[in-house]
């Protein structure tokens, strides 16, 4: 599953199973590869086609078996750790943890937002990040929201998609959860965007983005755990649930960005 | 003062203008605020019931008549169906109906408990194909606001509603999908729906 970073739960930045950038880029560059042998034909009749067509998921049987081995994994073992976490911390340290991988993450959201030639987001997450860096003590307190600087989300999937560049069939990858071959590539994109790839080794910095990796992961889980065990229990069929809510949350999300067009100055300037 | 455009046709261009206005943005913008004032009666009225203090299980036989009077469940139901409602036999469409309802409203009043101390604040109001959809922002204690459409159809003659979009992600056609490909995945068959709904309602406590 994916860690959280804001209001959404499926947006943020992925699980970090593999490490090192450069492997992780690779290993999803490959996996990417890999797909284009196993595509189902699609169906010939024609309200069945406007199914298939609306699930956008012509890997739907790989990407089922990656979805019940995620499943599985997930039982075992973060969910567990996630619903522990819950008990064991209370809910203002909670939110405290969410909001420094919020910040930590920041700049991934501020290349992003010029990437999609927002500047009026950008700032935002740069006065965000600027805020909490310093007054919310590396983003344990999101000072930033009180100001009246929200969070708003980016990755470099959703930049592509304000370029136009199409999703993709949809993938559903193992443990890093529902993606699809343009937001796979965007998280690709921002390993490479984030600062802390590039702090030297060592002084510390290793254990710290261990902890922070580990950290958000357990904590993005359990923001969405009780959200997900229903999914699990009310649908039917959960791998469709997710795999449609997942689409229709990333269309509105590349739309909310695409029609964004506040001024630069912030709004207490410009209501003047 | 001289003009080189008269003032009479000046008059007849606007009267031209006028008339050539579809009738319907008058209409739109009544439609548009009939929603909306929907939108607010409707959530105030189950707002005041999940924020009383009254036992758990009164406020869901509260709930019941709200929604039997303000959600149009049966077009839901059609809708959630998709291409397998026009292949199902007139007594499995009347069963599903009926599982349906049954199956919403324990989904609907489940979820009491969790939003005690709720408030929620009615944004603006915008055409969603032939219906309307009114923008609200639930705000929960300890929680952040979530941005909630409830889409407003008057098809059935009165504003009911027919769905709510969640964080960009529609609830009938994320439904759909999710009854749809339990269909297709058992052959097809739209009693093994039914029969996996009558089980969901069984096993529900």
């Amino acid at each position: 599953m994916r860690a959280e970073t804001g209001s959404n739960s499926w947006s943020s930045r992925p699980f970090p199973s593999l490490r090192r950038p450069a492997l992780r880029v690779l290993g999803m560059a490959l996996g990417l590869l890999g797909l284009a042998a196993c595509a189902a034909p699609p169906p010939t009749d024609p309200d069945a086609l406007a199914e298939y067509k609306e699930a956008n998921d012509k890997y739907e049987k790989l990407n089922r078996k990656g979805f019940d081995l995620t499943m599985w994994a997930n039982k075992y073992t973060l969910r567990p750790v996630a619903k522990a976490y819950i008990w064991a911390v209370p809910r203002p340290l909670r939110n405290s943890f969410g909001s420094l991988y919020q910040t930590m993450n920041e700049p991934v959201v501020f290349f992003n937002d010029v990437g999609a030639g927002k500047p009026r987001r950008a700032g935002d997450a740069f006065v965000r990040w600027c805020i909490n860096m310093t007054a919310g003590i590396g983003g344990l307190i999101d000072v930033a929201n009180y100001a009246g600087y929200t969070h708003h989300d980016n990755d470099a999937g959703l930049t592509l998609a304000t370029w136009g560049v199409p999703s993709g069939p949809y993938l559903f990858l193992p443990v890093l959860g529902p993606s699809s071959f343009r937001d796979g590539l965007g998280y690709g994109i921002d390993v490479g965007l984030s600062p802390w790839n590039y702090v030297p080794r060592g002084y510390g910095l290793l254990t710290f983005n261990w902890a922070y990796n580990i950290m958000g992961t357990i904590n993005g889980m359990a923001t969405n755990v009780d959200a997900l065990d229903q999914v699990m229990k009310d649908s039917l069929d959960p791998y469709a649930t997710i795999r449609s809510a997942y689409q229709q949350q990333r269309k509105a999300m590349a739309e909310a960005i695409k029609n964004d067009h506040r001024a630069t100055v912030p709004d207490w300037y410009s209501n003047r | 003062m001289q003009t080189p455009f008269p003032r009479r046709h000046a008059l007849a261009l606007l009267a031209t203008c006028a008339a050539a206005l579809p009738a319907a943005p008058a209409w739109a913008v009544d439609a548009l605020a009939q929603s909306r004032s929907f939108v607010s009666m409707f959530g105030n009225k189950l707002v005041n019931i999940v924020n009383s203090d009254l036992p758990l299980e009164k406020k869901k036989q509260d709930i019941l008549p709200l929604l039997n009077q303000y959600v149009d469940v049966d077009a839901i139901a059609r809708f959630c169906l998709g291409r397998y409602w026009r292949i199902a036999t007139p007594e499995q469409q009347t069963r599903y109906l009926k599982l349906f309802h049954d199956v919403l409203v324990n989904a609907i009043t489940d979820k009491i408990g969790d939003y005690r101390g709720v408030t929620f604040v009615v944004g603006t109001s915008a055409p969603s194909g032939d219906d309307t959809a009114v923008s609200t922002v639930i705000n929960r204690p300890g929680q952040p606001g979530a941005d909630t459409q409830w889409i407003i159809s008057t098809a059935s003659g009165s504003p009911k509603v027919v769905d709510v979009v969640g964080e960009g992600a529609s609830l009938r056609l994320t439904q759909r999908q999710d009854y749809g490909s339990f269909i297709a995945r058992n052959g097809g068959n739209v009693d093994a729906l039914l029969r996996a709904l009558d089980k969901q309602i069984a096993n529900h406590h």
